[in-house]
């Protein structure tokens, strides 16, 4: 690591600095360092008992919420709890998602699990990563009580976003990690503010706080359904460098009625969605709109209405939204 | 972003004028700690302090005024009425000031922006900004997509429907990593409209 050059490096000449400098540069990690880094630190999210204090900044919203994670027999089950602002509580089983809304007596019912499509880098997606960001590793500072490790991905272009990662090196676990914009804005951020890693956790810990949901509440069975694999017929024709399509078919949206045309497309860290559905009357948003670092692009297309959303610049989401088209028939 | 912002240039170690002498030890401490909270690097030992200080008054309008700063940095909310008021009449009862004339009250946007430079004169704010703005990414090729990226800062309006983010969180590596993984997001989206994402009707 970059910090170990220090001792040594200080009884050299300059001109040799630059030598070492270049050596320990991120070339010298070689090309899967990057997608290692990411997939041993993915995997402590996921297979770790962990319990602690979690702040969410976006954009303009800041949360604060209280985490539990298990690992039991190969599955996952966590509980979020909001600390402040309107009271939500989210927990995830094996087999389904439930968010709690108290206040507005509302329990939405997921009927699946989240699966992360990470970690499966492709190795195209594993050259992208190194292509289009600059790798670096370094020593973090502490972050809830813990030395941290600080992992930086800088992106090439100015299409992506920095991202900064700090990151517990004998766990893995993700402590801290901020989403920076080409001004050097922190537009998202995530962070324990405390932490117990390999804790014990009881059950209950990550079961929801009503054991059956009260008489007066409304139960919604909804979230977006599983995606069924297909060809859409649709394409975009000026996808920035380093994007590949990861996924492409059919899903039930919330709040629509027809299955939407589903495409994601992404760089090895970031994902950009793009939707297309018939343009509606009821539809009359488009332009461009921004949640912390997720940014969303809506435009009409003869009569579809094309929505991308994804973790970049809104210049990248909306070149996507615009290059949108119908495949052409051979 | 506003092209107008008062986000600042330059160098980084540039951008921010030191905490004057004039500021109080105790207050600058207090500040810098809400902004350390802020930004998430209170330490384990020190956030019931810093919570606990949080109580006063003087501490509770810092806290509000780092994030109404923020909020405008980032281009986030129009202020509440009733907030603008407060702070046009605190405006109005200083020596130095660059309040913006009473017909612009109406106007959150425009009137925030003359108050987060205002603000940005005192010197305590500048430790948020410090903490918001990091060194920017030092990327070569920059320059080339400076362009395309300054086209499209159109201001944005609202916030990601909640339905296409609960359908797109899944996918993205860089927070699939985190603890509560895409779940944060999907807490924060449905918080305002618990509604939203299940509805039955189509949105607006």
């Amino acid at each position: 690591m970059m910090h170990t050059w220090g001792a040594p490096a200080r009884r050299v000449s300059a001109r040799l600095l630059v030598v070492a400098a270049v050596l320990a540069s991120p070339a010298a990690y070689g090309q899967g360092y990057a997608a290692q880094w990411l997939t041993r630190v993915t995997q402590a999210a996921r297979s770790l008992n962990y319990t602690g204090t979690v702040m969410v900044r976006q954009g303009a919203r800041f949360d604060t919420f209280r985490l539990a994670h298990q690992f039991e027999n190969g599955q996952e089950s966590e509980k979020l709890l909001s600390l402040d602002g309107p009271a939500r509580e989210i927990v995830r089983s094996a087999t389904e998602v439930r968010y709690y809304f108290p206040d507005a007596k509302v329990v939405q019912i997921e009927p699946r699990s989240i699966r992360n499509v990470f970690p499966s880098l492709s190795p195209e997606q594993t050259a992208n990563l190194a292509q289009y960001y600059e790798f670096k590793l370094s020593p973090g500072g502490r972050v809830a009580g813990r030395v941290t490790e600080m992992a930086v991905f800088e992106p090439r272009d100015g299409l992506r976003y920095a991202h900064r990662f700090w990151a517990d090196p004998t766990t893995g676990l993700l402590l801290k990690s901020r989403l920076v914009n080409e001004k050097g804005e922190v537009i998202e951020e995530f962070a324990f503010n405390d932490v117990t890693v390999n804790a014990k956790i009881d059950k209950d810990m990550v079961k929801p706080s009503w054991t059956a949901v009260p008489d007066d509440w409304k139960v919604v069975q909804a979230g977006p359904g599983e995606l069924v694999m297909n060809d859409t017929g649709w394409t975009v024709t000026k996808l920035p460098p380093g994007f590949i399509k990861i996924s492409e078919g059919f899903r039930k949206l919330a709040g629509k009625r027809d299955p939407v045309t589903h495409l994601v497309f992404s760089d090895g860290l970031v994902a950009i969605s793009v939707f297309v559905e018939p343009f509606t009357v009821t539809q009359t948003q488009v332009g461009l709109t921004q949640t912390g670092g997720l940014a969303q692009y809506s435009t009409r297309s003869d009569a579809f209405r094309v929505t991308v959303v994804g973790e970049a610049p809104p210049a990248t989401v909306r070149q996507i939204a615009q290059s949108v088209s119908r495949k052409t028939p051979n | 972003m506003n092209e107008n912002s008062f986000a600042p240039k330059g160098r980084p170690e540039e951008r921010i004028a030191p905490p004057s002498e004039a500021a109080s030890r105790e207050a600058t401490s207090v500040g810098a700690n809400i902004s350390r909270l802020m930004d998430g690097e209170v330490e384990d030992g020190e956030f019931e302090r810093c919570v606990a200080d949080l109580k006063s008054p003087d501490a509770m309008r810092t806290w509000t005024c780092y994030h109404v700063i923020g909020d405008h940095l980032r281009g986030g909310y129009a202020m509440s009425a009733a907030f603008s008021r407060s702070l046009s009449q605190a405006l109005a009862a200083e020596p130095t000031v660059l309040a913006p004339p009473p017909k612009r009250v109406g106007q959150p946007a425009t009137f925030a922006w003359a108050v987060a430079a205002t603000l940005a004169a005192v010197t305590v704010v500048g430790w948020t900004a410090f903490s918001m703005v990091e060194v920017p990414p030092t990327a070569v090729a920059r320059a080339r997509d400076a362009a395309t990226v300054r086209a499209a800062q159109v201001k944005p309006t609202g916030e990601v429907p909640a339905e296409y983010l609960l359908a797109h969180q899944e996918y993205s590596p860089a927070f699939a990593i985190q603890g509560g993984g895409p779940y944060l997001r999907a807490a924060t989206a449905t918080a305002a409209t618990p509604s939203a994402a299940p509805a039955a009707e189509p949105r607006k």
